[in-house]
This record gives C-alpha cells, structure tokens and sequence, in this order.
C-alpha cells in the first residue's frame, strides 16, 4: 500500500540552509498492516511524516515515495488526503474562528468531490459525527468549539482520531500520538485507533516510547536512526529497545 | 507662498461650490488656499486625495437615496424602525451631505450601501445625533468601483446613556477615506465600532476615527481588522481623546492586519490622548501573515489551498461583523466577504 525506496529528503532550516535529513530510506507496509517507527530524536521520524504528506520545505532528492497507486512526490497535500493519506500531528494546529464541526465537513466533501463522489448532506455529515464523536468521548459542544483552540493536549490528540474516523482515511500516519497523553486519554486514543484497523487500511505509528504499542500493537516494528531504517523486526523489537535504548542501535549506525 | 495650481479635478470641486453654504463654502476656501489634502498633510500622510483624484475633471453626482428617491437634508429616526439607504455616486464629482437625528430614547437602525461608480468623486458628510439614552446601529456596505476615489466623513454625537455601534464592510477603491468622528457624553453611554476591510491587488481603504469622551463613566470599543493583497494599503489611524470630565472612561482599541502579500501595505496610527487620571484605556495593533502551519493542516485533511486560505482570512476577519445584531443582515455582510474571498484568495 505504502512503499517508499531509498528516500534522500533535504530540510529547508530557518536560516535558509538546507540539511539532508532522510538518507535513503525504504520501507513497505501493506494494506491491513501497523507498522511501528521508533528512533531517537532528530533520526527524522517527523520529517518522514511531513515529506510523504507533502508540507512545504520539505523536498525530495532522491528516491521514491508510492501509495495505492500514486507517485506522492507529484501530488499537492490536498490530493495526497483524497488519496487517502492522513496524518495525526504531534502538534495539532488550533484555527481559531473556524468551527471543527464546519472544518470536517468541508475537508470531507472535497475529499468526496475530488474523488468524485456525492457531498454527503448537512445533516447526514451531522448524524454521522455525533456518532463517531460519541466513540471517543467527545462532546458535541467541543465539535462546535473552533478547531483545537483551548483544548488540552490529551483532547487535541482525541480530535485527531475523531478526525480520522470522519475522514475515513485508507492510510494513518500517527506521529507521537502518544506525547502529551495520561495513561486515560492514551487508552481511549488508542481504542479509537484500533477501531480504525482495518484489512484494507495501513497504518504507520511514529513513536519515541513503547508504552503507545502496548496499547496498539505493531505487526512490524522499525528503528530509524540518522535518516534510515536501520533493523526491522515483530514487536518484541520495541520491548527489546525499551529495555536497552537507542545506544546498541546508534553504535551500527556510526 | 505663491498661489497653488490647482488640479483638474480642484477646478472643477472650486466651480461645484460656487455659491455653496455652511460647510461647503468653508471646504471650497480650504480648496482654493491649499489644494485638496496630500500626504504632506499629517492626517492624509497614507492617503493622498490630491494625487487620486486629480484627473477626474467632470462634475457628477452623488445622493442618498432611499427607494431610489433623494432624502434629506434631515431624517429623523425612531420606534426601531430601519432605514434603508443607498449612497450613489456617478461617474464626476459630487458633494453631499445628510444629518440624522434620532431623538432621546429612540431606537433605530440605519443600513448604507454604497454603489460608488468608476472615475467618481464624492465628498459625503453625514452627521448623526443620538439623543439622551437614544440607540443606533449602523451598518455600512462598501463594496464599490476600483476606481473611485471617495471622501467619506460622518460626524457623531452620543448622548448621555446612548448607544452607538457601527459594523463597516469595504473593499476599497484607488482611495477610500472612511472617516469617523464621535463626541461621546458618556454617563453610561457605550460606542462600538467594527470595520472589516479586504483589499484586492491595488487598492486602498483608510478608515481614521477619533472618539472624544467629554462626559464620565462612557464605553468604547473599537475593532478594526484588515487584509491586503499585493500593491493595496490598508490604512487605520484611530485616536481616543478622554477630555479631563471623561473619569472612568473605559476605552479600548484593536486593529489587526494580515498581509497576504508581501508586496501589501498597511499603516497603521493608534493614539491615546488622556486628560482624566481614572480611566482605562488600551490600544493594541498587529500586522501578520498568514499561518503557514494551519494552511498545511488544513491542506492535509483536504481542503484545496484557495479554499484553506479563504477559510482563515474569512475567520480572521470576521469578528467585528458580530456587532451586527439582526442574523439577516449579518449574514448578508459574512456572505459577501466570503463571495469576495472566494474571488481573491
């Protein structure tokens, strides 16, 4: 479903320089699959996230990037989503003045619209929230709040898997989704991701710590360090990092 | 200093008032001594009506109109009833002028939309006096030709315990001077102001104020918030002046601007003038671009960049329409910004 080859990227930094961050990497993950990236800070883990999602400065150098089908490095971010790729932000952005409930129903039907589906109605889009909503313990008074402003990190992260389960989307990204989370909020996140398993969806949880994959178990787990995939393994992976570190890992790398 | 050569178009304003009365005849001799104010002159340093409006030479016209009939010179308002004015201007020059009296305890709302035609150049004065515990909304609609050049002042007075709240909505023109000046008696008197201006490549809107306060114990609010394109200028210039009577004043300006060009202007003149020593007061003013992080976030669930983009500057801009009580007519107003937004963004 995902299958990207020998990915070179370069980072525009803030004062103008670029800086190679992904340094020919591969990986595949087919539909119906979780597979788990860990690796240590600045290994590249999110900037994975924003190259194959399409943000602006981050740029390709070499290598390829395909999903179900599509060459993303050709595709705007916005098509990248019609397409079906999703990404849960560490950082959600709050849009203040832009209502969550107007937001989705927006983002959904240009996704319908540039796939060429039906819009789906007011008030169908409505029942259908309310119900997802209810999955994850989220208020329809929140969906009326503007996007994200004043929520609290646990419930930014709630909003992104609410998000996904509106959005439907044939792919996640999940980029520590377990940061800012209690142990609560981490165990209704996380049932709504395993809601979101499905036999034709494929998903990807970028993660520092192990204890998110207690919770959602990986089929593949994957080390990243200095811009590569540099071991692969089942989850006993993540349970063999957490209990050594990165050190072993980092030592192959240099 | 010689004599000023006057241009086309100050030729023409000097022969329109020939004969002219109590405002007109005062504004006819500041033409003939100096001109038509330039940017040399402090109040017009962001909006030079002289060099705009040089070249326009006929004589046009320019009216309220209510129903398509003229009106005035004076209305008086009242029972909470709403009027419905159009202010045309056709193509030339046209001087009007219009006062509106709404008497004590008195409620109304007064609607102006502007159907400002290309190469026009009206001068518009309209005075609005608001009764002891009297209430006006004032809701005003710009959105008129690029080419015209527009003078636009309206002088108030807010009497004791009125209320005054005024929503603009303007799309600016090669120049467009939307000028307020409020006397404010205060004793629980309350004055809101809102302006909303998006400005497509080229063109100009200022919007200068100033709110007296003379009387103890007034409110005011005022809320500014803007957006230009490349080559447009957004222009604010606001002043609160608490006279040393004006105790317990309770002031407080915003104006907000997002530049979504890097080639836009804005300029911006906030000033406090304070003579009472119990009083609050504040202004505050921001220049900004959009947030590039919420465009990609937008983006990524979906929404096209055009759609993203015009979804944030409507949310940016659209706070000071909320002063505008009756849902219709606000609506009205939101769903013009966003027809406008869907054409620029």
């Amino acid at each position: 479903m995902l299958k990207i080859n020998n990915l070179h990227c370069k980072v525009e930094t803030q004062d103008g320089d670029e800086k190679p961050i992904l340094k020919g990497l591969s990986l595949e993950v087919p539909a119906g699959e979780v597979h788990a990236i860990m690796g240590p800070n600045g290994s590249g883990k999110s900037t994975l996230s924003y190259v194959l999602t399409g943000r602006d400065g981050y740029d390709v150098t070499q290598g390829e990037m395909m999903f179900a089908g599509h060459d993303l490095a050709e595709l705007e971010p916005e098509e990248r989503a019609a397409a079906g790729l999703y990404l849960s932000f560490q950082y959600p952005v709050e849009i203040p003045g832009v209502p969550t409930l107007t937001f989705l129903k927006e983002a959904l039907n240009a996704q319908r619209a540039a796939r060429g589906e039906a819009e789906m109605s007011a008030p169908a889009f409505l029942k259908f929230a309310r119900e997802s909503a209810k999955q994850l313990g989220v208020s329809m008074d929140m969906l009326k709040r503007p996007v994200n402003v004043g929520f609290s990190g646990g419930e930014k992260k709630r909003m992104e898997i609410l998000q996904a389960l509106i959005l439907e989307p044939k792919f996640l990204i999940l980029d520590e989704t377990d940061s800012g989370l209690d142990i609560d909020a981490l165990k209704v996140v996380s049932e709504g991701v395993n809601t979101l398993r499905a036999a034709d969806r494929g998903m990807l949880v970028i993660t520092h710590y192990q204890r998110l994959l207690d919770h959602i178990k990986p089929d593949v787990v994957h080390i990243m360090a200095d811009g590569r995939i540099i071991t692969s393994g089942g989850p006993e992976l993540a349970h063999e990092l957490e209990a050594e570190g990165y050190d072993k890992y980092l030592g192959e790398v240099a | 200093m010689g004599a000023i050569t006057h241009t086309p178009a100050e030729k023409t304003l000097i022969d329109l008032l020939d004969g002219a009365e109590d405002w007109r005849a005062a504004a006819r001799e500041a033409v003939i001594a100096s001109g038509l104010p330039t940017r040399r002159v402090e109040a017009w340093k962001w909006s030079d009506l002289r060099a705009s409006s040089q070249n326009i030479e006929t004589k046009g016209s320019v009216a309220y109109r209510l129903d398509g009939s003229s009106i005035g010179p004076t209305v008086t308002l009242g029972s909470g009833e709403q009027l419905d004015l159009d202010l045309v201007a056709k193509p030339g020059i046209g001087v009007a002028s219009l006062d509106i009296c709404v008497p004590a305890g008195q409620t109304a709302r007064l609607v102006e939309r502007h159907d400002i035609q290309g190469a026009s150049f009206p001068t518009v004065r309209l005075q609005i006096d608001l009764g002891e515990g009297a209430s006006l909304e004032r809701v005003i609609v710009s959105d008129i030709h690029a080419d015209a050049v527009a003078a636009l002042r309206t002088r108030i007075t807010v009497g004791a315990g009125a209320r005054y709240a005024q929503a603009t909505l303007a799309f600016g023109s090669k120049l467009s001077r939307h000028e307020t000046h409020i006397t404010h008696a205060g004793e629980g008197a309350e004055v809101n102001l809102g302006a909303v201006y998006l400005l497509d490549e080229g063109r100009h809107a200022d919007f200068t104020s100033t709110v007296t306060h003379t009387g103890p114990g007034g409110v005011t609010k005022q809320l500014v918030k803007g957006a230009a394109m490349a080559h447009a200028r957004g222009v604010f210039q606001g002043k609160f002046k608490v006279e040393q009577a004006a105790q317990q004043t309770d002031a407080r300006m915003t104006h907000r601007a997002l530049m979504l060009s890097d080639k836009a202007e804005i300029n911006a003149k906030p000033e406090l003038e304070i003579y009472a020593d119990n009083v609050q007061c504040a202004h505050g003013n921001a220049l900004g671009a959009i947030d590039q992080t919420a465009l990609f976030y937008m983006r990524q669930r979906g929404l096209s960049e055009v759609k993203a983009r015009a979804m944030l500057i409507e949310s940016f801009l659209g706070e000071p329409l909320d002063l505008i009580s009756d849902d219709t007519l606000r609506e009205e107003l939101q769903s013009l910004l966003r027809k406008r937004l869907g054409e620029i963004a």
